[in-house]
């Protein structure tokens, strides 16, 4: 008996593995965060965005993609931008971290994963990384950044970037509904 | 004598009235906050003829235009930049850069 495959049982399965990791790397350290140490998580998940949004510019042919891939690399540079502003007027040097380092290796997997994605399966698999990645980071400097900033100015910085994120994940799922 | 009182009374309300109205009909200037990804107020009520005019105060750009069909746009907004536009209708606009901001213009 023939068994009728599903052309997006791979995609659900990347997707799956990346919701995992990234889910995972938030939630795995519970250990106190310093300034300088929430700055560089804050400037490395900007980045990470930013790889993603570069990898779908070269890969991709939809135009909501490339739309929705532009506005990430405008607006997280603009955070990162932001970020750099402040840390220097504070003379804080953003410092590597268990949670940032945990990103940055996560982040190397699903950019192979994106890379390697055939053009018919790369679009959902990079918005629906986006979903996940947007709602890993909003609930992250929600619980974790936020409460761990003690100056108040990284504090509100982290609060205006925010709304967003969840302007970013609102139009990542409108997106997701029309491939 | 009294026709000409009268004459004068009757001119001096027209006066009066043509002042009133042309008062009441004088356009207003409406801000409209575009702070943290959102317009505010998000629903604006206003007149005929008056202007609206929208500051970004964000660090993201921002822009305005009519949803859905783009009839009228501004530019995008960087920080602190404004743009003006004299509203005749009830009309639902949003920003094409962040599609989940909306705000709608409502003619009373």
């Amino acid at each position: 008996m023939k068994t009728i495959k599903n052309p997006f049982s791979k995609i659900t399965a990347i997707v799956a593995l990346v919701i995992l990791t990234t889910t995972s790397v938030f939630s795995q350290d519970k250990t106190h965060l310093t300034d300088p140490e929430v700055a560089s998580v804050a400037v490395v998940a900007n980045q990470i965005d930013i790889s993603y949004a570069e990898i779908a510019l070269k890969k991709s042919k939809n135009k909501e993609i490339l739309k929705f891939a532009n506005r990430m690399v405008t607006d997280h540079n603009a955070v990162i931008k932001q970020a750099v502003a402040l840390v220097t007027r504070l003379s804080v040097t953003p410092k590597n971290n268990a949670v940032s380092q945990s990103l940055i290796e996560n982040s190397e997997k699903t950019k192979k994963m994106l890379n390697n994605a055939s053009p018919e399966e790369f679009d959902k698999l990079y918005i629906d990384n986006e979903v996940v990645y947007h709602e890993a980071v909003i609930t992250a400097i929600k619980d974790i950044l936020i409460p761990e900033s003690d100056n108040i100015e990284l504090k509100e910085l982290l609060e205006n970037v925010l709304p967003a994120l969840e302007a970013h994940l609102g139009h990542a799922k409108m997106v997701q509904k029309k491939l | 004598m009294i026709a000409i009182i009268k004459n004068i009374c009757l001119i001096f309300f027209i006066i009066i009235g043509l002042g009133k109205t042309s008062f009441s009909q004088t356009p207003t200037k409406h801000i409209i906050e575009i702070k943290r990804m959102k317009f505010n107020p998000e629903e604006l009520h206003l007149k005929k003829g008056d202007t609206v005019v929208w500051v970004n105060k964000d660090f993201f750009p921002h822009d305005v235009a009519k949803f859905d069909n783009h009839s009228w746009q501004s530019s995008p907004l960087n920080q602190n930049q404004s743009w003006s536009k004299v509203v005749t209708k009830s009309e639902d606009y949003y920003c094409t850069l962040h599609v989940v901001m909306k705000g709608k213009l409502i003619i009373d």
